[in-house]
């Protein structure tokens, strides 16, 4: 029990320099890590809203919430991918649970995907939307999504140890995943045929639930949710499992 | 005597492939061709015992085997065969609750030059990383923070970044965390080897303490005057071979009897 206090700990001092390491200690740095999806937001809704002219009601809101969601999974894969390799002096010296380097990593995207939240709170309140009790869901929601993309990060991770060209091909694969999650559009302007098909990428169900209880309140069926809790916890026990069986391997061959 | 770490029949081999495939288009695209590789025998088959408040040597030229069998003792490696035993904590000399089950002996480890320190951060936030690593609260760390800055000498460069850090600093950094915590038995690689004459005293001052505190400490090196001045015991590999065991002293002259012959 107190071991596992300690792994705690560890996780706490290294997102702690993590934060340093990213943001330089500096306010700019801070500043910058909102200003990375603000950019993108911005970017994109004048070409969808201006541009393309979306009559979408509320699309700046429902844009924002999308590209906050998904800045977190590609940060927080893209980074955690490379924390074994970057923490590499810590791991061949010290022994400690090696799966402290991946959550700590994920954990410091985790933060500054609740700072990004602070901005979205603005743009939706000035919106003039106001929260519902459904929208509390979005707490449970933020839990799972962190166990799904950290199990992700797990098996990306042990992969990236061995095969050094697995950045080039996830940095590939996430342009792609960008465009095939319902971010800048919805699920209702995707063809039938093709919307079951979104519905295999569990970030569809992230960014889409969290939609609807933030912008209609209204909670998806319980069905939907027990299937995302299971795909959430199932994702991170198969990574976790993944990890934990390569734990030695990694130290000796990074 | 009871023993603190207790080694069987270890073996580790290493896999070198004559070309490392590190990306997935090497393993894609060679993957009809057969891969080649040397295995080399790093450890092989060796035993011996530490006993509880001892000072151990490990001796041997280098490539012979000291560091992986360090970091297997550490925990880092793992042994292809073999069994690694921790002597359990005797009753009450822990802190945890009366009721706490038998705990082995606490490992602190001094590796290669350093615990290990993420070079783009400063000594401070290593202090504090590398101290909850090897077990340290936060607060026990604040409390011991004037100690290990003043040991390694590194009073003005505290907030500096560890890359900015000469070697024979960093390595006394290294050695002032692991000397400031309290563990059971200490691993120790070529401690001494860098560092000036004042620090190699504070070192020889901190290996005096833990004798008096009947700690137990396995110390690598190559140089066998560190290990007959400061080690009881030793044992003495070659090409991951255990070659001879006994009292310091005998195992340094069967060292040097086979580097003359």
């Amino acid at each position: 029990m107190t071991n596992h206090l300690h792994n705690w700990a560890i996780i706490w001092q290294l997102v702690k320099g993590d934060f340093k390491l990213r943001y330089k200690g500096s306010m700019l740095g801070y500043f910058w890590t909102l200003f990375k999806p603000l950019m993108l937001f911005g970017v994109i809704y004048l070409v969808f809203s201006v541009f393309l002219r979306n009559p979408m009601q509320n699309y700046a809101v429902f844009l924002l919430l999308g590209i906050i969601i998904w800045t977190f999974f590609s940060e927080a894969t893209m980074t955690g991918m490379n924390s074994l390799l970057s923490k590499r002096d810590l791991i061949t010296k010290i022994y400690f649970p090696r799966e402290v380097i991946i959550l700590a990593s994920v954990l410091s995207s985790f933060i500054t995907l609740l700072l990004n939240l602070i901005i979205f709170a603005i743009f939706y309140v000035s919106a003039g939307l106001m929260p519902g009790v459904t929208t509390l869901l979005f707490i449970p929601y933020l839990f799972l999504l962190f166990l799904f993309t950290s199990g992700l990060t797990f098996i990306l991770a042990s992969l990236y140890a061995r095969f050094h060209d697995l950045g080039h091909i996830w940095e590939v694969l996430l342009q792609i995943l960008f465009w095939l999650s319902p971010i800048v559009y919805d699920l209702s302007f995707v063809p039938e045929a093709y919307r079951q098909w979104l519905y295999l990428n569990p970030l569809t169900q992230f960014i889409s639930y969290s939609r609807r209880i933030f912008l209609i309140n209204q909670s998806p069926s319980l069905k939907q949710n027990l299937l995302l809790l299971i795909i959430s916890v199932g994702t991170f026990a198969l990574g976790y499992y993944f990890f934990k069986r390569q734990e030695y391997i990694i130290a000796e061959t990074i | 005597m009871t023993s603190a770490i207790s080694v069987k029949s270890l073996t580790k081999t290493f896999i070198l492939p004559h070309q490392k495939r590190t990306t997935l288009k090497e393993s894609f695209v060679d993957f009809w061709q057969r891969q080649t590789y040397e295995k080399f025998a790093a450890l092989s088959d060796v035993s011996f015992e530490v006993n509880r408040g001892e000072f151990f040597g490990i001796i041997g030229p280098n490539g012979c085997g000291k560091s992986t069998l360090l970091k297997i003792l550490a925990g880092i490696y793992r042994p292809d065969s073999g069994i690694v035993t921790i002597g359990m904590a005797d009753k009450g000399t822990h802190h945890a609750g009366t009721h706490s089950t038998p705990q082995p002996l606490s490992i602190a480890s001094l590796l290669e030059l350093g615990i290990g320190f993420q070079q783009d951060l400063s000594a401070r936030e290593n202090i504090f990383i590398n101290g909850t690593l090897l077990g340290l609260t936060a607060r026990q760390i604040r409390r011991l923070l004037p100690g290990i800055v003043e040991f390694a000498g590194i009073e003005n460069f505290l907030d500096l970044k560890v890359k900015n850090f000469s070697s024979g600093m960093r390595q006394r950094l290294a050695f002032a965390i692991a000397a400031h915590i309290d563990a059971d038995i200490y691993l120790c690689d070529e401690v001494l080897a860098v560092g000036d004459e004042s620090f190699q005293k504070k070192c020889f001052e901190t290996f005096a303490s833990w004798r008096e505190q009947g700690k137990t400490v396995v110390l690598v090196s190559h140089d066998a005057n560190q290990i007959a001045t400061l080690c009881d015991r030793a044992i003495y590999l070659d090409h991951g071979q255990l070659k001879s065991t006994g009292s310091a002293h005998q195992v340094i002259a069967d060292y040097h009897a086979a580097l003359a012959g």
